[in-house]
């Protein structure tokens, strides 16, 4: 959150400070950094789109909670490369 | 133990609710985020802080922020009243539990406070 933050304030804060960041961005630790909070948020977005399905009485079997946990993992995997491509 | 007077509605349903209203909201900004970047790779700081400079982007990110908060703050506390109970660490438990929330309160002041500097302060 506070990286998201800082990257908000140093985006909006001035033409020369969204440059900059534009320019910090291009460094690998940064863009790892970057990777590493939008996985997470990605991660965290799709399995909690799951609890709101099953909290709609969808995938509440043993089965479906197997089938919804198989399919949070590999939505979750592909969006987190997608992510990576992004970023780099 | 008491736990549930740091909950945040004060009531499980409550708290239920809300969690799950920000959740919504939450994801609702994220996407619309991605979504916007990557329409717009050439994206500029024109561009960029005109999108900020309407009102509906400023209620819409406030709402995400106050989302976010609350999100965190009912999240944080069933995981804090899961693992930091009595029944595992002792009575230094409770203290160490309010001690995690007040940080975790400080951190919520400070992202809310910051976040209306940045959306309003350019």
């Amino acid at each position: 959150m506070a990286v998201l933050l800082w990257l908000l304030d140093a985006s909006l804060a001035s033409e020369e400070s969204f440059a900059a960041m534009k320019e910090s961005l291009n460094n690998p630790v940064y863009k790892f950094v970057l990777w590493g909070v939008l996985a997470v948020l990605a991660y965290h977005t799709v399995a909690g789109v799951r609890h709101l399905t099953m909290d709609g009485g969808v995938g509440e079997t043993l089965k479906g909670g197997r089938l919804g946990a198989k399919l949070v993992v590999l939505l979750a995997i592909v969006l987190i490369v997608l992510a990576g491509v992004w970023i780099w | 133990m008491v736990t549930a007077v740091t909950s945040f509605g004060r009531s499980g349903l409550y708290d239920w609710l809300i969690q799950r209203v920000g959740a919504v909201v939450l994801t609702a900004y994220t996407i619309f985020l991605v979504v916007y970047i990557a329409l717009n790779p050439d994206l500029d700081f024109a561009q960029w802080s005109a999108l900020f400079n309407q009102l509906w982007m400023r209620i819409f990110s406030l709402l995400a922020l106050i989302s976010f908060i609350t999100h965190a703050w009912i999240g944080l506390w069933s995981v804090l009243t899961d693992y930091l109970t009595n029944r595992l660490l002792g009575a230094k438990a409770t203290v160490l539990r309010v001690v995690a929330q007040m940080v975790l309160g400080v951190a919520a002041v400070t992202y809310l406070v910051w976040g209306v500097e940045i959306l309003w302060g350019f």
